[in-house]
């Protein structure tokens, strides 16, 4: 993985920067990775590599860069005057925990202890210490001075017959004591500054045996339940475990009965002793312990769910909830799901805004219907969303269970949606008079290519008439199909498919397909280290290119009389098409391939992006870089710019879809 | 089918009803500096103190009436104008003078022997009887019946002829020009004259140089024999540079 600074590092100072227009990105799988800043005004959360503070009123973004691999957790300090985040990295290397200034937006200490990820990191009450858990590789507890960046101690964080320790949290009045939890085991630690250790204490559970998933502190206000201190531990099997901490005993556990399906994945405590519950199953849970009638003797509190919601687009599928955000006390809280999806609830009528739907994984490929920058297509496992990118709001999504998306297309007259799917299905997709997303072809092209279709590209389809589909697979080859409207029998009126040519030339998988204005010839680049331009009239191929390189991307020029091609060599390539010479070569990036490539519509200058995360203008005449995006925080897959040349739009492997200002 | 379009999604903004400007009449500023309300301003509690009028100023007959103002005597606009009035029937003829004219026999007479006017010649193109003057509409032949129609304009010809003058005395002055300027050419005659001039020449240096002694000892017999020599060769020279050209021309 490459370093973010060194990357930076490649390009000469005085390229100017674009300018980041907003960030539609959001990593939803991190366990209570969002977090509210305690001046109640920011919203703190991952994005790949990044960590992102938002303004809630205004929504402008600010991202802390630093990390050199995904962002695994984030701890806010008490006084809000600290952010610390750990990462995770490849197998034998060290993470990082990064301590930032919040004030500065800088990072303040780098942390290098654990190995491979860092699993959670948690402030002592009065910002004095850091405590970081490793993961299941590195698996100890370290605690780090704040002021200084020094580690204090560190301890295994389980006895070697215990699982892995999954969840951390400091006390809320102590600045020596914390907890931690995991897989059979639950520990209650204190800290001896002076002979620098921390002592552990199991918690006595009895019969009990659970997974902690997540720690909420209660040791400095008094519960109905009434015998402080106690602290709440959210299971995997569905209920909450209420412990004593001074006592270190398990107390009581709720519900008995009806427990949360898929486990309780994230815990919220209000001042009120109610809890909110996100459950595996993307189900949120208001509940509370009730104190028994006093003539029963030894019985114990028992849970009562006060309301429960789920979200209704998502009734039949399971997006976890993975982190809930209390606003302040808690009179408004932000739930996050495991597919990326933000909600703002109102806690007095419990009523729920969705406020961000981001992508969960990453996103393949993102197109622009023709003419027109109000809208984007954008696919990633399972889905095909269209958004508006005024309002940065979605406004379709479609769904194949289990299948990825890996390339859509929109012919030219917008009526339909043709995606290339790693089932080997073309799916053409259409809109009906209410604009939602219905399907034109009932099942797709089957069997169009073996592999997996990789590449796909429309030609015609104005009006009435038909319109063709270029496929590439994952085999190599690339296929010609014609779709016409037909009648069946029925007397309706439907689509069908044709196959029209298979050409048989590459050997590697097609990365991508750009066809001619005119529709009479097409270029298509492969992994095979070749770019063949064929033609569309005579369905044979008229030139042959050849290069040293996994070619990723083709473009053509504005005239259309020159190709150029980039791949895993890093250069940029221009060919000529008349006989497939080569006119020039330019190194296009230092450190990683480039992915993505696209022409601006007036042909003067062009975008690339890859795997050094950065976003590269380049004049097509000079081949110099304009100017450089910062800001990606994983692999860019794919780049447009907008038709009417406002914007540029870029997605990433993180799943981020970044939206920067070009004014060229 | 009822297909829809992806660009139906892009959002609109909902039209707003441009609200027209609020009614301000023109006349409210004026209305508003004009009104003082002076009417009725002590209707219910009466002035604060009522002057009580003195005795000398008692109230008089027609006191309270409002005073008009005179009335002016009443003339028509353009009573300056106008012209005298026609003598009426019973007035005397001024200074006694009378005609003997009949009016009404003179003019009788004076219409029965006038010629009656030509009609406008017009045109009508509707059943209403739309009018309309025919001399402007271009639709009575006029140009056919010009005494030069079908003629050449004059100056047309004029200018034809100041053409041919024009390039007339061009041609005259190139010629002369070049004229002036060109080389002379040698005549056939003259060419052969010089020819023959020149063999008649070299034959005699041909003769001599026969006749030298076949031992060249000294030095001024070698000389001669060497100068004849290049004298034949110029003159061999000459020769058919002349006669390999037929055209000589003589620069001056």
């Amino acid at each position: 993985m490459s370093n973010q600074h060194k990357d930076v590092g490649d390009v000469a100072v005085d390229v100017p920067r674009l300018e980041i227009d907003s960030i539609l990105g959001l990593n939803g799988k991190v366990h209570g990775g969002m977090k509210v800043h305690p001046n109640r005004q920011h919203l703190i959360y991952p994005l790949g590599c990044a960590v992102v503070i938002e303004d809630i009123s205004t929504n402008k973004q600010e991202s802390l860069w630093g990390h050199t691999d995904y962002v695994t957790c984030i701890g806010v300090s008490n006084s809000g005057k600290y952010i610390a985040s750990g990462q995770r990295t490849h197998m034998g290397f060290k993470a990082e925990v990064i301590i930032w200034d919040y004030e500065k937006r800088k990072a303040i200490h780098a942390l290098t202890l654990h190995k491979v990820k860092v699993e959670a990191v948690a402030f002592s009450p009065n910002d004095l210490y850091l405590a970081t858990l490793g993961g299941k590789d590195d698996g100890s507890v370290v605690i780090w001075n704040v002021a200084t960046g020094e580690s204090i101690c560190g301890h295994p964080a389980q006895v070697e017959s215990a699982g892995n320790t999954l969840c951390l949290a400091f006390s809320n009045v102590n600045d020596n004591v914390f907890v931690t939890g995991g897989d059979g085991t639950l520990r209650v630690w204190e800290l001896d500054l002076e002979n620098r250790k921390i002592r552990p204490k199991e918690v006595t559970m009895g019969q009990i045996k659970r997974v902690i998933t997540c720690i909420e502190m209660a040791d400095d206000f008094e519960t109905e339940t009434g015998n402080p201190p106690f602290f709440f531990c959210g299971t995997t099997t569905g209920d909450v475990l209420a412990i004593n901490m001074k006592t270190k005993l398990f107390q009581f556990l709720g519900p008995e009965k009806d427990k949360l399906s898929l486990g309780v994945t994230s815990l919220a405590l209000l001042k009120t002793g109610e809890f909110l519950l996100g459950a595996g199953d993307g189900t949120l849970a208001l509940a509370k312990f009730i104190k028994p009638a006093e003539q029963i003797k030894k019985a114990t509190p028992s849970m009562k769910i006060i309301k429960k919601w789920k979200d209704p687009e998502n009734k039949n599928r399971a997006s976890a909830i993975t982190s809930i955000a209390l606003r302040g006390i808690g009179h408004q809280f932000f739930v996050v799901t495991d597919n990326s999806q933000l909600y703002k609830f109102n806690f007095a009528e419990f009523s729920c805004e969705l406020i961000k739907t981001c992508h969960s994984t990453t996103v393949h490929d993102v197109c622009f219907p023709y003419g027109a920058s109000e809208l984007i297509a954008t696919c990633q496992y399972e889905e095909i969303r269209i958004w508006e990118l005024k309002g940065k709001k979605e406004l379709r999504r479609l769904k194949v269970q289990n299948m990825t998306c890996s390339a859509i297309e929109i012919t030219r007259d917008g009526k339909k949606i043709v995606s290339a799917w790693n089932d080997g299905i073309i799916r053409v997709h259409g809109f009906d008079s209410k604009s939602n997303i219905v399907e034109r072809i009932t099942g797709g092209i089957r069997n169009a290519h073996t592999k997996g279709v990789t590449a796909v590209a429309c030609t015609g389809g104005k009006g009435t008439e038909d319109f063709r589909i270029i496929s590439g697979g994952g085999e190599g080859l690339v296929r010609i199909w014609t779709v016409s409207q037909v009648y069946n029998g029925k007397g309706e009126m439907i689509y069908k498919d044709t196959l029209v040519e298979t050409l048989k030339e590459h050997k590697g998988a097609v990365s991508c397909i750009k066809v001619k204005k005119n529709d009479k010839e097409c270029v298509s680049s492969s992994l095979d280290g070749t770019c063949i331009i064929w033609d569309l009239v005579k369905n044979c191929r008229s030139q042959i290119v050849f290069a040293n390189t996994l070619f990723h991307c083709v473009c053509y020029s504005h005239d259309e009389c020159q190709i150029i091609t980039s791949g895993t060599d890093r250069k940029i390539s221009y060919w000529e098409t008349y006989d497939g010479s080569m006119i020039r070569d330019v190194e296009g990036a230092k450190t990683g391939a480039i992915n993505a490539m696209d022409l601006s519509n007036d042909g003067r200058y062009f975008v690339t992006g890859g795997d050094d995360k950065l976003l590269k203008v380049w004049d097509y005449n000079e081949a110099t870089v304009k100017a450089v995006g910062i800001g990606h925080s994983g692999n860019i897959t794919r780049v447009k710019i907008c038709p009417n040349q406002k914007f540029i739009v870029s997605i990433s492997e993180d799943g981020a879809v970044i939206l920067w200002k070009y004014n060229f | 089918m009822d297909e829809g379009t992806i660009y139906n999604l892009i959002p609109t903004e909902p039209v707003k009803k441009e609200k027209k400007p609020r009614y301000n009449s023109k006349f409210h500023q004026s209305v508003k500096e004009e009104y003082t309300s002076n009417n009725a301003d002590h209707k219910t509690m009466g002035q604060a103190k009522v002057p009580v009028p003195a005795t000398e100023n008692f109230l008089k007959k027609h006191e309270k009436e409002p005073k008009l103002p005179n009335k002016d005597e009443f003339h028509y606009p353009d009573e300056k104008r106008r012209r005298p009035p026609v003598p009426k029937k019973d007035d005397m003829p001024l200074m006694g003078l009378k005609t003997t004219k009949n009016f009404i026999t003179t003019n009788a007479v004076q219409t029965i022997t006038s010629v009656p006017r030509k009609p406008e010649k017009i045109y009508v193109d509707t059943r209403k009887g739309d009018k309309h003057y025919l001399d402007p509409s271009g639709l009575e032949p006029l140009y056919i019946h010009r005494k030069d129609y079908g003629n050449t304009p004059e100056y047309l010809t004029k200018r034809k002829e100041e053409i041919k003058r024009a390039q007339e005395e061009y041609n005259a002055y190139v010629a002369e020009h070049f004229r002036k300027g060109s080389m002379q050419q040698l005549s056939e005659e003259e060419r052969q004259f010089m020819l023959a001039g020149l063999k008649k020449n070299w034959e005699e240096i041909h003769d001599q140089y026969q006749g030298l002694s076949v031992v060249t000892d000294t030095a001024p017999k070698k000389n001669r024999k060497e100068r004849m020599e290049a004298e034949m060769k110029q003159l061999e020279r000459d020769i058919e540079s002349i006669e390999k050209h037929k055209i000589i021309y003589i620069a001056n």
